[in-house]
Formats: C-alpha cells, structure tokens, sequence
C-alpha cells in the first residue's frame, strides 16, 4: 500500500499556500477556491492512493448490488465480474418470503427497546453525575468507566447461565437487557461530556426560579443536551441492529431470530444462491443507510460514540 | 463494534465542592444519587455480576445440564497443557498485531487526507466510510460470498486466486481475516485521525512553511507527532477488538482449516457450546479480559498517555 | 436543526418499537407441565408435517394429548442441553442415538425403555436391528427410530465419467483408476465440501471400515486408545494419504461446503465426478438440479478394499433420528402408545412419502409405491442386509469430542498433521 503515502501532504500544502499570500488562514472554505487559482502542483499521489482505496471499498459494494439485481441462474453463468444484463428485484422479495420480515420486525423490537432503556436509565444518570455531590455519584461513574473494559465476549458464558436461569432463555428480552447494559458505559460517557457544556450560570438561573431538581432536569438539561441525547441514541441503536453474540447464544427460534442471525443461517444454508444471500445482506443495511442519508452527522457520531458537539 | 468518546474533563473540575447557594444566594436544586441508581444497578446486574460470575465459574465443572460443581484449578492446568489453547493465544496476537499494522498507516493517511475541506474529498469520503455501517456479520456474509472458490470472484480470477483455496489454506485463511478486518474497521479509526487532524493548529503548519518544508516533511514533524494521542486511542482500541474478534471468524472459517484460525475468543465459543464445557470457556473468557486489559495499560503506561488531563476510553 | 428533527424522529420510533416490543413479549416460552399432556420435543424442518400428522392420530384416540414442540436450526442440541434439566424440558425429545444422549443418561435424565419393550416386545422387534441399537448406551436401549435411514453412498455424474471412460467403481483400485482418468481431463475427480469438515469425516469411516472391519472404532470408542495405534488404522490412513496425494478432491476443497450447496452444484455441472455423501445429497440434487438428478446422477456403495477385513455389505451413516423418554415423565404408558405409532403403517407411508426411508420390518411392502422406488429399494436392501451400519463418528461420540475430532480430521486431510499426531488427537477425545 506504499503509493498512497503521500496521500496526507495534500492539505498541508494548501494551507501554507495561503499563507505566503500574506492572507490570514481561516478553516472556511475559500481554501479550496484558492487552491484552483494558485499554480502549485496538485498532489497527483494523494489522488492515486484515494482512488485505490475507492477501488477496495467501492468494488466488493459494486459485486453485492449487481449480484442482487440478477437470476440466480444468470449469477452463477456470468460470474460476479460481469455486469447485470437484466434487471430484476425477485431475489429482495423472496428474502421476505423467506422469514427477512420477521426478522427485519425483530430487530426493530429489540432495537427500538433498546434504546428506550437507554434513554431512561442514561440521562438521569449523566445529570446525577455531574450535578450531584455525593462520593456515590463518583464512584458510579468509575463503575461505568471500569465496564468499559469489559467486552461482551467475556461474559456471554454467565450471561446464558443467567438469562437461562431467569427462564428468559430464546426470548427477545433475553437478548434486550444485556445488549442495552453493555450501551451504558459509552453512553453515560457521552452525554456526561455533553452536560458538561452547560454552563453554571443556567443553573444558576433555574435556582433563582426556584426550581425543583426534576424540572431543572427536564427543561434545562434535557434541551441543552439533545446532540448527546442523538448520540447516544444512534450509538445504541447501532449496537443492538447489528449486535450478533447476544442473539446466537441467547436465542434459538424462528420467531425471535434477528437480522444478523438471518444472515448467518441463510448463509449456512443457502450460501450458494448467491444473489438471495447478498439481498438480504442489502436489506439489513437499508436503515442504517438511510440514517447516514439523513443523519450523517449523528451517526457518524453515534458510530464513534464522539459526544455530540 | 467499538466505541470512543471525547476526553472526560479533569475530575477536579467535578469534584471541587461548590456551595449549594450560588452567587445570588438562591439554592441550587441538586439531583441526589437515587437519579444514578438505575443505571447502576441495571449495569450491575447484566455486566458485573456476569463478570463476576464468569471468574467463579472458571473453577468450576458445568456441562449445563447438572449444577455448576467446584473444580479447583482443573480447567486453569487444562488450558495449561491443551495445546489448542497456546496456540489460539499466539493466533490472537499475531491476528490482532497483523491488524494494527496493516490498518494504522492505512487509517492516519486516509484520515489526515478526509481531513482536507475540499468538495470532493468530502464526496469520496462518504463512499469510503460506507463500510462503517454494514455489521460485522453482514461484512463477513459478503466476503464469504465473494471469496467462494467456484462461484465466487476467484472463479473468474484465477490469474490472481489460482485454485481458489482462500479460506482452506493456513496463510489464506489468515490473509483473509486480516482484509476482512482492514476493510471493516479501516474507515472507523480514519474517522478517528480525521477529527484529530483538523484539529491540528493552523499556526503549526504556518511556521513550517514559512522554513520551507515540504510535504513529507510536514506529514513527520507536525500532522504526525499532532495525531500521537489519537494513535494511541485507535491502538488500544484495535487491540482491544482484535483480541475479541469472534463473528468474522465463526462466518468465515469457523476457525479452519483445523485449528489454523482459532484464536481465543473463538476457541472460547466453541469450548463453551459446542463442547458443552462452561468452565474451560469461562476459563479462556477471564484470560481474555486479562490479557486485553493488560495490554492496553501497557500501552498507556508506554506512552505516558496516563499522565495527560484527558483521558480516552474505549470498548 | 437536522438533529433537533432527527431525536424527535427518533423518538416517535422508540415509543413506536416499545409498543411493538411490548405486544411481541406476551407470548412465547413452550413449557411442559399440563396434567394431561406430554411434549415432544423435535428437531424442525420438512419432515415435521409427518410428526404433526402423527401426534394428531394420536390424539385422536388417547386421553393424554401430546403437545408437539420444533426447534429450527442447526443448534438444535445446543438448545436441548439447555432445557433438558429444566422444568421446561420435554418428555420426549429427537436425538440422533449414540453419543448424542449419553451425557443425560450419565446424567441420570432419561429411562431406560427395558419396562416397555417387555410390555410390549415390537417396540424392538419391528425395527431393523443394526439401526435400533444405535441408541443403545450400556446395554440399555434409550430410543426408538422415528424418521429415515441416511446411509452414506458414493454419487457420481455419470456423464463424467463416460467422458474419462471410467466405469462406476467397485473395488479401491477401480476408484484410484477413475481418479487417474478423471483427472487428466482436467476435473476435480472428487467433489468434497472440506469447509464444513463431515464430509471429510465420512472417507475415514468408509476406510477404517473397509480396512480394519467395524470393531476397530466400536474399540476405540470404549475407550481402547491402543486401537488407533494399530497398522490397520496406519494403514486406512496411508490410503486416505494416497488418494488425497493422488489429486483425487483437487485444492480448494476446504474452502468449498456441502451445506451451502456448494460440492452439489460441482458434481451437478460436471466440474466433478464423484462425491461421498449422505443419502439426502438424492433430494438435494433434485431439488437444485432436477434434469441431472434424472438424467446423469449416479450412486453406488463404498468400494471394496482388497485383503481388508471389513464386509464390503457394511454401511456408514445416520442410522436414523430417534425418540428418547425423559425419566421423569409422569406419561411413560402414554409414551409407550405413542411410541408404538413409529412402526404404523401410515407412519411407513407417510414418511415414504416426503422421501424419507423408514427403518421398520414393514417398510419393504410400501417402496413400490413410493416417487423414487429404485433409489429407496436398492437403500433399504443396503441397511437390511448390512451387517454393521455404524453411526457417524461424530454422533457416536458425545458432543465434547466433536470440534476437537473434526479439527484433527480436516488437519490430517489436507497434510498440516502426521499420521502419529492424528493418532493422538484421536486418543485424546474423551468418549465419556
């Protein structure tokens, strides 16, 4: 991967290009105007190696949408090199047909519970952290840091004993709790970071109203920390649709399987009818995709688990 | 998938007392501890007491079907001697430091170059980071697909693939996983450098040109010493994920061909439920959490990040 | 402003998906207990209309009803290794015999159906004997057979092999013979799903079967670790070596699955000629490929071994899926009915029916009516006259034994493991 080394040198160069024009550098945007009129030489390598990387990521997208879009039959004649020659969305449907909807409505539960846990339990939480002045708080929130080193890995062996005893085992609620347990330390991190920003003097405010802890809570710090609230809400989102681990040890029916494991098992199955699979796999990311159409910033956000700033 | 978050502002700004009667001499509502109880008792219950209870059962016999019963330190000697074990961990590291080489240039140059403001590196940026939001399943699912020998791209490629032998052989099964890993997790740890280099300060870059530094130059001695906190953060977090790598290598090669491709956290799985035997599995879990904990504190410890104000964390 | 319309978005879903979740969760959770009831427990897929079916009849007649319960996926004995010690646990549950149930008849979990064979001795007679004691742990039998026979047989495409002028295989040699040919004509001789590991497993059951004769492996699975060190076992393996030196499955074999339907599509396009298989590969192939399922698909028994000590009549395989009863049933008589409906005439023809080969003495009479009555016949007359049908390795083994087997299998297949080391792995498998 060495020709894309130089990838990095591009902005720099602009940069310091303004600045022997005698003009003070800003972060707008006339950078790039600039760059079209100077003379300087434009970082061909940095081009290069960006076109490479578009070829890796671009390439193996290119096979999955064209492949979907064939016959099975028409797929394994042609090869995934080729280009579609016909057009046709049957292998999208039939996923359905093949339990994808069930799945698809799933996911949504446990999705969607997710994040309501989340929401409940996180902002309270946060506003206790950084607001309250007892040593629990603290100590709490060090619980919170310490549970970030634990990965989910490490503890689905318990998880299935505990789950299995609570007589929770193949239950969609079986998979919700943990997953929503393991959001809260990346969560209660990003919205502590987010409240942080409200200044003291707003409280200040709010006491000079007399106001109560609960409305303090609900019409201060609640509006004030909506970027972190979506954060934290595209972040666990994210976590419980693509969560896989949970699911397979804990579930076990059609009738709580999730997209992932949807996958999984067709994969297992039919892991030749190559177009169905890839559909299926496309019908998986739809919203994620549609989020990061409308939303890119907060899931882009959410997905770095960046406090939403 | 792992997460980042922004540095936690120094604890003393916190914990510094401050009167409950502000300025104005109002009272100032206070939330107690009861708002943060929840929480903690939720996360106690689903991930400490798991933790806890996987250290318990690591000495102890369970085959799921009678009670857990005391083993001693019988499942710790196992792993001792079960050569599978030794090297699943070797396997591990060497996945986990195949990846930290082969992602971190790839993700500093790709995340310095996203971090430029022109249009059409915003446009190709959002091609780039499309990975970022398939789930590690779904990636798994289509490389599989892609990678099949006889129906699949090598079919159509033999000049390059040959036979096609990718997930079958020791060296393509491992070549495999580590793309897989850098096409995956490439662009989250480029979206880490990137937020990094555009913050980098103008006036770094001014001095520089004003003594006539190139390119090159520049990238080393500024844009590159800039990122080393960042570095460090997407270091613990590679190694971090990669020492827990479990759903591309049960989709991929189910930890074949043979045991060419178990690593711990796979071998884990397969000791605890397809062998039925809980307490070996629990045994190699609390290893992983040991050995990745004390990995990333070396790291810290190396860097002397610890003794910056903020601190990064991640899972 | 995009955000701010973004949360409240989000929101309106949450409260949505909450709503849905809370509906979703009422139901669910099969639990056994009723008074009057028992529950079945059973493996799901295609062949559950035939269960149905029979738990219907007998209902019909029976004051206690049993209650069918399916568990889809390939996991299925992870979930029964769950409940089984639970209250949710079933009454009577499919297994596949051997290895599968000892770990709950060590356990203490299931009865013994000496007691109902002596009420009622067809329970045993009625069923072909090399299939019922599969299910047999202790000299006690725990099952009885309740769907089809999956022999492991030697497929081939037929056009292949009159391409490469080679002839159906009957001893080791003819097969090394049609390997040589198939090869120079640029063909994988051999299709072999190597990725899923089974089926790599079935050549080293056919051979040390060939080789060695049954007892070798029924030795080393009570516990004789001598037997694997034995020059019968070198030398099953030395011809394993052979014919995977020969070229005879190609390179990429583990990189290619049965499951995914992958070696089928290979024998079925011609770009191989054989593949040792399960008896299912038969509706496999017409389901995928119904003209060459018709036309050009071919099968035939294991090939002889000269000089070996094993009787080219015996067979490897599924011997067939079974019912086991749970101890502490408070049904057991109504167990006993119900159990006795697995040699019924309808149960004969209906699992004929969906392509399934019963294991009873009263199976031969219905074949001629059957869709594939060639293919069942020449099956049914391979389990009725062989003189050892031994059960996968993998199944005869408890579950423990089965990742560590299979890793050892695929490694000393494809060369990354020695005869000795493989000889270890193999004595180091726990058969308890």
């Amino acid at each position: 991967m060495t020709p894309r080394t130089p990838v990095t040198k591009t902005r720099p160069v602009t940069k310091a290009r303004s600045v022997t024009k005698g003009r003070p550098v800003t972060k707008t945007r006339p950078v790039t105007k600039r760059r079209s009129v100077t003379k300087g030489r434009p970082n061909y390598l940095a081009g290069f190696g960006a076109l490479l990387w578009l070829g890796l990521v671009a390439f193996p997208l290119y096979v999955m949408l064209g492949a979907t879009v064939q016959s099975r039959l028409e797929y394994s004649t042609n090869g995934p090199l080729s280009l579609p020659r016909s057009f046709s969305l049957s292998n999208y449907t039939q996923d359905f047909t093949n339990g994808f909807g069930r799945y698809f409505l799933n996911t949504l539960i446990v999705t969607g519970s997710v994040v309501a846990i989340v929401l409940l339990l996180v902002p309270p939480l946060a506003f206790s952290i950084i607001r309250s002045r007892s040593r629990g708080s603290v100590r709490i929130f060090r619980l919170f840091l310490l549970g970030l080193a634990i990965p989910a890995q490490a503890v689905i062996v318990p998880m299935f004993y505990v789950i299995s005893k609570a007589g929770l085992y193949d239950n969609l609620i079986g998979v919700i709790l943990p997953t929503a347990a393991f959001c809260l330390p990346v969560c209660a991190l990003i919205l502590t970071g987010t409240m942080r920003d409200i200044t003291g003097e707003l409280f200040e405010a709010m006491a000079i109203d007399g106001a109560t802890t609960r409305r303090v809570f609900f019409q201060l710090v609640v509006p004030l920390s909506r970027g972190g609230l979506a954060t934290i809400v595209v972040f666990s989102a994210l976590q419980a649709w693509n969560g896989f681990l949970f699911p397979l040890v804990l579930t076990q029916s059609e009738e709580t399987k999730v997209l992932t494991l949807g996958l999984y098992n067709f994969q297992t199955e039919h892991g030749i009818d190559i177009p169905g699979l890839l559909a299926a796999v496309v019908l998986s990311t739809v919203p994620v995709l549609l989020v990061y159409l409308f939303a890119r910033r907060a899931l882009v956000q959410g997905l770095m688990g960046v406090g939403g700033k | 998938m792992v997460a980042l978050t922004t540095p936690v502002k120094s604890e003393g700004q916190r914990q510094r007392p401050r009167a409950d009667r502000g300025p104005s001499g109002h009272t100032v509502a206070r939330p107690g501890i009861g708002w943060a109880l929840p929480a903690a008792l939720f996360f106690t219950l689903f991930a400490i007491v798991p933790l806890v209870l996987v250290a318990v059962l690591s000495f102890a016999s369970w085959n799921g079907l009678e009670a857990p019963r005391f083993a001693g330190l019988d499942n710790w000697t196992g792993l001792l001697h079960d050569p599978v074990m030794i090297k699943s961990l070797w396997l591990s590291v060497l996945l986990t430091g195949l990846g930290v080489v082969t992602q971190t240039p790839l993700s500093i140059l790709l995340g310095v170059w996203a971090a430029g403001r022109q249009r059409n590196r915003a446009v190709l940026s959002a091609i780039f980071f499309v990975p970022l939001l398939l789930s590690a399943t779904a990636i798994s699912v289509l490389w599989r697909a892609l990678l099949d020998p006889n129906f699949g791209v090598p079919a159509q490629a033999r000049w390059l693939f040959g036979d096609g032998n990718l997930l079958g052989s020791r060296t393509g099964a491992i070549s495999v996983l580590v793309l897989v890993a850098t096409w995956q997790f490439t662009p989250f740890h480029a979206l880490i450098y990137q937020g990094a280099a555009r913050a980098v300060p103008e006036v770094l870059y001014q001095a520089a040109a004003i003594d006539g530094a190139g390119r090159v130059r520049r990238f080393f001695h500024i844009t590159l010493p800039q990122l080393r906190n960042s570095i460090i953060t997407s270091v613990i977090l590679m190694v971090v994920g990669g020492l827990t790598t479990f759903d591309t290598v049960l989709i991929l090669t189910q930890g074949g061909p043979g045991t060419d491709t178990s690593i711990s956290a796979y071998y884990m799985y397969q000791k605890a439920f397809r062998e039925f035997d809980f307490g070996q599995g629990s045994a190699i879990a609390l290893l992983l959490v040991v050995v990745a904990t004390v990995i990333s504190l070396i790291v810290v410890r190396i860097s002397g990040y610890d003794k910056m104000a903020g601190t990064k964390e991640g899972m | 402003m995009i955000r701010a319309r973004f949360s409240r978005t989000a929101a309106v879903g949450v409260t949505l998906a909450l709503g849905l979740s809370l509906a979703a969760c009422g139901g669910g959770g099969s639990s056994s207990g009723g008074d009057g009831e028992f529950h079945v427990l059973v493996y799901g897929d295609a062949t559950n209309k035939v269960e149905k079916r029979i738990v219907e009849t007998f209902n019909k007649t029976s004051k206690v009803k049993a209650v069918l319960d399916t568990v889809p996926g390939a996991d299925y004995q992870k979930k029964l290794q769950t409940v089984i010690s639970t209250p949710k646990a079933p009454d009577v549950f499919f297994n596949w015999g051997g290895g599968s149930i000892q770990p709950f008849v060590k356990s203490n979990l299931l009865l013994p159906l000496d007691d109902l064979i002596a009420k009622n001795p067809e329970l045993k007679s009625n069923f072909l004997p090399s299939v019922f004691n599969t299910a047999e742990v202790d000299g006690k039998a725990y099952g009885v057979p309740m769907r089809g026979t999956q022999p492991v047989l030697l497929f081939s495409n037929k056009k292949v092999l009159a391409d490469a002028g080679a002839t159906t295989p009957k001893t080791w040699d003819e097969l090394l013979d049609a390997v040589k040919k198939i090869k120079a004509k640029g063909v994988t001789p051999i299709a072999l799903g190597g990725a899923d590991q089974w089926p790599t497993l079935m050549w080293f059951e056919y051979l040390y079967d060939r080789v060695a004769g049954p007892d070798l492996f029924k030795n080393a699975l009570a516990g004789d670790k001598a037997a694997w060190e034995s020059a019968e076992s070198r030398k099953a393996l030395a011809m394993i070596k052979e014919l995977v030196d020969a070229g005879a499955f190609g390179t990429n074999y583990d990189s290619v699955k049965y499951t995914d339907n992958g070696s089928p599509a290979l024998l079925s396009t011609g770009k191989a000629g054989f593949e040792l298989m399960g008896s299912w590969a038969y509706s496999t192939q017409q389901e995928l490929n119904p003209d060459f399922a018709a036309k050009d698909l071919g099968y035939t028994g294991f090939p002889t071994v000269e000089g070996g000590k094993g009787d080219p009549a015996d067979i490897v395989g599924n011997t067939n899926n079974f019912y086991s009863v749970l101890k502490k049933t408070k049904h057991a008589d109504a167990i006993g009915e119900f159990l006795k409906l697995m040699y019924s005439d309808e149960f004969v023809k209906a699992q004929l029916a969906i392509g399934n080969l019963p294991t009873t003495t009263n199976t031969a009479k219905f074949l001629d009516a059957s869709d594939n009555p060639d293919y069942l016949k020449y099956q049914f007359d391979l389990v009725d006259k062989a003189t050892s049908f031994q059960l996968s390795w993998n199944q005869a083994y408890p579950p423990a034994a089965d990742a560590p087997m299979m890793q050892a299998i695929q490694q000393f297949f494809n060369g990354s493991m020695d005869a000795d080391a493989f000889i270890k792995a193999m004595q180091a498998l726990s058969a308890k």
